[in-house]
């Protein structure tokens, strides 16, 4: 089982190991890194879309995390804070590549159509490969909301764009994936 | 499929969505920009502390001063540099204050000699404190302690032909004429 940003609880331990780093402790460092460079790869991965994107940005992430942590005034919200810093890093590496989050028109009842779950086997993979293919807003907001698990009001935030926008970005984020699998399903 | 479904699928999933981690690359490379930034923070620390850092170094460059200027006093002495040539010149000092003291002893009218000839005969002359200041600089030349016995032996000679004459010109006591070469 891999590592998820959702399941590294502070412990006493990451607390220590927090003081270490604030003191320029090169081995907490290490550890810090090896506790979440997993979990955080995986956002950079999501986010990014590429492996080779994904690792610089991990990196520069993790040099901002030790460069800033000893502004952290509160050990316990360590893995919230690193978190941050790695989706941050990951929209303005988005931004960089001209991405841009826009305001849309509330959308009306149509996307939430009731669709027979016949038409649908949900597996991992069939998942992953279609948000893969989304464009990079829909990507980035589905990421946000569904694996990173942020509120359509943090989102909001991040963006810098309205709360009903992510609400309407996010339901034709998913009904794409949903066309996708769908189309995907025929075509074999 | 209600609407839920989606959203319940990926969190029901959600560990098998995560990949394996980074390469170890990532990590080499950080640890490459954590170690600069430690020999910044040295140099940062010198840069609040500058006054203090200027004092310890004005101090500790005194001292290293000092001490090598009394090492180079105290190896400057002959029996530090080279025992034997002291040794030589115990023995060459004493022949040749000796042979003084008996030629100061005639009168001046009959020694025919001024006071820079006397002092010429010392051995506290230019010559010898220049081939003592040699050695000094040079200490395992032998050319060098070659031509300082060279020069207590010609001085030496030197003043027994004086002595010699003035026996000739003026007998003197036995006390006086008592002496030997010895080499």
């Amino acid at each position: 089982m891999q590592a998820s940003a959702n399941n590294l609880n502070n412990t006493a331990i990451t607390d220590h190991l927090v003081s270490r780093c604030k003191k320029g402790d090169t081995h907490a460092f290490r550890e810090l890194y090896n506790a979440y460079s997993a979990a955080m790869y995986n956002i950079c991965l999501r986010m990014t879309g590429n492996q080779a994107d994904a690792e610089d940005t991990l990196q520069e992430a993790f040099m901002q995390v030790f460069k800033n942590i000893e502004r952290l005034e509160n050990a316990g919200s360590v893995t919230a804070w690193i978190k941050r810093i790695v989706v941050n890093h990951c929209l303005s590496h988005l931004r960089r590549k001209k991405v841009y989050f826009e305001e849309v028109d509330n959308i009306d009842v149509e996307e939430e159509t009731i669709v027979d779950e016949n038409d649908f086997a949900w597996t991992v993979a069939a998942i992953k490969d279609a948000i893969h293919v989304l464009p990079h807003g829909y990507r980035t907001v589905i990421n946000l909301y569904i694996f990173e698990e942020y509120s359509h009001r943090e989102i909001a935030s991040m963006l810098d764009i309205s709360e009903s926008t992510v609400k309407t970005q996010y339901m034709r984020a998913k009904d794409k994936v949903r066309q996708i699998i769908k189309q995907r399903k025929l075509i074999r | 499929m209600p609407e839920s479904s989606f959203e319940d699928f990926v969190r029901q999933h959600r560990q098998e969505f995560e990949e394996a981690g980074p390469p170890s690359r990532i990590w080499a490379q950080l640890e490459e920009q954590l170690v600069p930034r430690k020999k910044n923070r040295v140099i940062q620390m010198i840069g609040r502390h500058w006054l203090k850092a200027a004092a310890i170094l004005v101090l500790v460059v005194n001292s290293v001063m000092i001490y090598q200027f009394l090492q180079m006093k105290k190896s400057q002495h002959l029996i530090n540099v080279s025992p034997e040539m002291q040794e030589a010149k115990t023995y060459y000092t004493s022949q040749i204050e000796q042979r003084l003291q008996t030629i100061k002893s005639y009168p001046a009218s009959v020694l025919g000699l001024d006071s820079v000839g006397r002092k010429e005969l010392e051995l506290r002359n230019e010559t010898y404190q220049m081939l003592e200041t040699e050695l000094m600089q040079n200490p395992g030349n032998e050319r060098i302690k070659a031509a300082m016995v060279r020069y207590y032996q010609m001085k030496l000679d030197l003043l027994d032909k004086i002595l010699e004459e003035l026996r000739e010109k003026q007998p003197v006591s036995q006390k006086q004429s008592n002496y030997e070469r010895e080499i």
